[in-house]
């Protein structure tokens, strides 16, 4: 069996003849940059061969290689083969990075109408004269400090085996826990003494990418740790379908456990933070997207990405954390968030209980970019939902110089108008090493105001300026000199990455549209434009709107909810009355599939314009692009 | 009994005119300046003004090899002299218009633009119509070929050709500086088209300089997915669409490649491309085509009949 060892860290680790590096990688525990889920379509993967020989096309994928990592023996990790032992160097660039991950949900307002409860009981012990048994001993004595009847509560058999020793070790004083659930309550647990001031329940949002986990006290609703990690599931595929695609090749149960390992981390990290202890949380929320949940509760995915796309289950989910490998209190419950579609999913629901757009007759436009985009236009009254694949642009990917938003990334970036020198910030101020869709979002808009490129994204290259040049395929604009950035090359936008970029926001806007005309909705109309998801925190809203990825609106209208996700997993853990709302929003809200709307394509190509061909639909964009025309001429 | 249907249209808006060619006391050398588009409604649908009547232009080229055989072997020797061919079309073949190719700057490695500004010189010594240019097809030489017919045409109105979305500031830049009027073609799309004529205005082309060309394809050949283009185009016009509200032109030059062409019985080849062109040209007057071009020469008197009987007195109005 061949072995590979990955420098710098010279971890070794053998594999199956015929396995990739990416596979190797992935044993050793090493998590790469797949984008594309390892089909050599994204070329971020790049190792180089340091000694040993393997199988790789340097044909087909030299397009992802400059000539001087060419000679340095650069290969794609997921397209090479190793034929006998080998030692590869792993760039910091070909690896999955510390992120900036969004996890301040904005201070909650909500009632406290928790699902678990604490019982600290001291009870009589038995005596000839009264003989009731220890269970229903314990269930009275919960039913007289207020708790539910004793006939409504379920007891496990787990926890009536330990209930006499418990009762006879402690000298009778015990604390009793018990949990909301369909039908009833259930005890869940029964410790000596008076446990009653540790009790705390996790929010968690499981993101196709991030995880962010919250701790909050159960008895005051407080704040008692947040941490956020990466999804492990990355290491077997960047996007949503190469994961689908992973479980389908058997990998279900190996997905599962990534994602139970996953919030483990978090949740280990965030209870550390706290000094509490992980079995002191005895309730788990979960807000994912739809194939996440499914994954998380090992549910088959893959008949939601074949037609007609229908999921396993839409309704929410109840069940015990430690079925799902959560390892918080053993019988500690779990609550799933419900789901509308297949992509319409619990995270999405959470974007709009926390946006509160159900709570009023405002139109409201929720829009939430992340691996694939989601569109929720509605009130009070009716909801309509929408989603759709935006390609990777926004998040980096197709772009050559994109970027995640990892340290270096440049996030905001300006243009001198004059002369053509973008001014421009990295994540964490340091030198860049790319860009992320923040940063490109600027860069388009000001490349638009500074006439360099026409409205479909062609670099106009009869403008002389040293920034201005044709690269090796395409024409392109330099944002960053060789020598100020950290990767020893010029940091440059191509008209293939803007190309990729308006495709991006042309789904996005036109999704909008297509749900706007469905309800009759015209952009006067919105009260509200609610971004959500990572990328809606750290963009500008006025180069969103001049760009076109959204509908033309004044710029106050626009707000950030941050991280809905995680925001309505702790509303839902807070307050199990509004786990009610959820269902209803679940149920009530309308899915427009794009594919089978007829407009949708003449939309997308009206969209594929900056910032759209109806030039009427952006009157103030109008004004600004004229007046920028007029002072170039 | 027959229903009498009244069409009650709420269009306000109008298509523009453009004018080609210029005559001597205009500072050319044209036997005429001819005006296309205008009108404010559908051709053949009654009650409303539908515009000029469509006019025919006919196709040629400086180099033969690029062409049909059908064409060049029915034409003969003159081909190789695109002034004898120019000349030869007005004479025999009398279309409204002419439509000049200059294949000869689709060889690979083209340079020589001295010839081209000769061969562009001597078209308009010897010919009159009104006249069509379309240059080179390439980014890399586009700026020089375009300037090169837009000096040698100056004065003469020419309409250059063809801009795209990916490549129309040499043709628009050369249309600017020397008078002329540009040919804007977008692949089969009522926004596509919108989109290019944006840009063009952007980059200072005039509405009543720009003639959209919507592209077609030949008849069973995705001709359908061309009328819908040109009726979507023309609509949006009528309803007040000034960024497309320009005539078309419409080019059927794919009939003489297709299937049934190629595997016609050789007796009957030619036969079969003027049909198809025909067919296609008469499809895009009814789409609302301000001009159609073919390069069948037999196409011409064919087509000519069709369109007069349709037009009728009223021009197709009634």
């Amino acid at each position: 069996m061949p072995a590979v060892t990955f420098l710098p860290g010279f971890r070794k680790i053998s594999v199956e003849p015929g396995s990739t590096i990416l596979d190797a990688a992935q044993k050793a525990q090493i998590h790469m940059n797949v984008v594309c889920g390892g089909e050599g379509k994204c070329g971020k993967c790049i190792v180089f061969l340091k000694s040993g020989r393997v199988d790789f096309d340097r044909k087909k994928f030299g397009r992802f290689f400059s000539p001087g990592e060419i000679d340095e023996g650069a290969c794609l990790a997921c397209q090479t083969v190793p034929l006998d032992d080998v030692q590869v160097f792993v760039p910091e660039n070909s690896l999955i990075q510390e992120q900036k991950i969004l996890i301040d949900a904005r201070g909650i307002e909500t009632e406290f109408n928790p699902a678990v409860w604490k019982y600290a009981l001291e009870l009589a012990p038995p005596s000839l004269e009264d003989p009731s048994p220890d269970l229903t001993r314990l269930l009275w004595g919960i039913e007289k400090s207020g708790g539910p009847r004793e006939n409504k509560i379920y007891v496990p058999l787990e926890v009536i085996r330990r209930i006499p020793a418990v009762l006879r070790e402690s000298g009778w004083k015990i604390t009793g826990t018990v949990t909301l659930v369909p039908g009833g309550y259930r005890l869940i647990d029964v410790e000596k003494g008076d446990t009653s001031g540790n009790l705390y329940g996790a929010a968690v949002d499981l993101g196709t990418t991030t995880i962010v986990v919250y701790i909050r006290s159960l008895i005051d609703g407080e704040v008692v740790g947040v941490a956020s990690n990466y999804n492990k599931q990355i290491s077997c595929g960047e996007d949503i379908l190469s994961r689908v695609n992973y479980a389908r090749k058997g990998g279900l149960s190996h997905l599962q456990s990534l994602a139970a390992e996953s919030i483990n981390d978090a949740l280990t990290s965030a209870a550390n933070n706290a000094g509490i202890d992980l079995d002191d949380i005895y309730e788990v929320v979960v807000a994912g997207n739809t194939i996440m949940t499914h994954i998380l509760m090992g549910i088959n995915p893959a008949y939601m990405i074949e037609e007609p796309y229908v999921p396993v289950v839409k309704r929410y989910l109840t069940s015990s954390a430690s079925r799902a490998g959560i390892a918080v209190k053993e019988d500690a419950g779990l609550f799933i968030f419900p789901a509308v579609s297949d992509y319409i999913g619990g995270d999405i629901i959470a974007d709009v209980l926390a946006s509160g757009m159900t709570e009023s007759e405002e139109v409201s436009l929720l829009i939430d970019i992340g691996t694939n985009f989601e569109v929720v236009l509605g009130n009070s009254d009716w909801m309509f939902s929408c989603s759709g694949a935006a390609g990777p642009a926004l998040e980096g990917g197709e772009v050559l110089f994109g970027m995640r938003a990892n340290p270096g990334a440049i996030e905001e970036v300006s243009l001198d108008m004059e002369t053509l020198v973008p001014e421009y910030r990295t994540i964490n101020q340091i030198k860049p090493k790319g860009i992320c869709g923040s940063g490109l979002i600027d860069l388009l808009a000001e490349l638009l105001r500074a006439c360099i490129i026409d409205r479909t994204g062609r670099i106009n290259t009869s403008i002389s300026h040293e920034r201005v040049r044709t690269g090796r395929y395409y024409p392109e604009f330099v944002v960053a000199w060789k020598h100020d950035t950290g990767i020893e090359k010029d940091i440059v936008v191509t008209e293939n990455d803007i190309k990729n970029l308006i495709m991006s926001k042309a789904s996005i806007l036109a999704a909008c549209i297509t749900l706007m005309n469905q309800a009759g909705i015209r952009r006067e109309d919105i009260s509200n434009i609610y971004f959500s998801g990572a990328f809606g925190n750290y963009i500008n809203k006025e180069n969103a709107i001049i760009i076109g990825l959204i509908p033309e609106v004044p710029p106050e209208k626009i707000k950030n909810i941050g991280n809905g996700a995680i925001e309505g997993a702790n509303i839902a853990l807070l307050n199990r009355k509004k786990r009610k709302v959820l269902d209803e929003i679940a149920r009530t809200m309308a899915y427009i599939e794009l594919n089978a709307e007829p407009s949708f394509m003449d939309e997308y190509t009206r969209s594929t314009f900056l910032p759209h061909t109806d030039l009427a639909q952006f009157p103030m964009v109008e004004e600004l692009l004229e007046s920028c025309r007029i002072r170039r001429d | 009994m027959p229903m009498k249907v009244d069409i009650i249209s709420e269009w306000t808006g109008e298509i523009g005119e453009v004018t080609i060619g210029a005559t001597k006391k205009e500072g050319g050398s044209r036997c005429a300046a001819i005006v296309i588009g205008g009108g404010s409604g559908f051709p053949f649908l009654g009650g409303s003004a539908p515009g000029r009547k469509p006019l025919i232009a006919f196709e040629f080229c400086d180099d033969p090899k690029l062409w049909s055989p059908i064409v060049t072997e029915l034409e003969g020797d003159v081909v190789n002299d695109a002034g004898d061919w120019a000349a030869r079309v007005e004479e025999l073949h009398r279309p409204d218009l002419l439509r000049f190719y200059l294949t000869s700057t689709r060889r690979r490695g083209f340079q020589d633009f001295s010839q081209l500004r000769r061969t562009v010189e001597e078209v308009l010594e010897r010919s009159t119509l009104p006249l069509i240019v379309e240059g080179s097809i390439d980014p890399a030489i586009d700026s020089e070929t375009f300037l090169c017919c837009g000096e040698a045409g100056e004065g003469e109105r020419l309409l250059l050709g063809t801009a795209e979305e990916g490549r129309y500031r040499s043709v628009a830049a050369a249309a600017m500086a020397y008078g002329h009027s540009v040919i804007a073609q977008s692949p089969i799309d009522v926004n596509l088209a919108k989109q290019l004529n944006i840009l063009l205005r952007e980059t200072g082309v005039p509405h009543d300089r720009i003639v959209i060309d919507p592209y077609t394809g030949a008849l069973g050949y995705g001709f359908e997915y061309s009328y819908s283009a040109m009726e979507r185009i023309r609509f949006a016009a009528l309803k007040g669409d000034e960024d497309l509200a320009m005539p078309m032109i419409s080019s059927a030059i794919d009939s003489l490649n297709i299937k049934e062409v190629r595997e016609a019985d050789p007796g009957q080849r030619g036969e079969m491309a003027v049909k198809w062109e025909l067919y296609t040209a008469v499809s895009s007057v009814i789409a609302g085509a301000s001009v159609v071009c073919v390069r069948h020469p037999e196409t011409i008197v064919p087509l000519r009949s069709a369109i007069d009987s349709l037009w009728g007195k009223t021009g197709g109005g009634d």
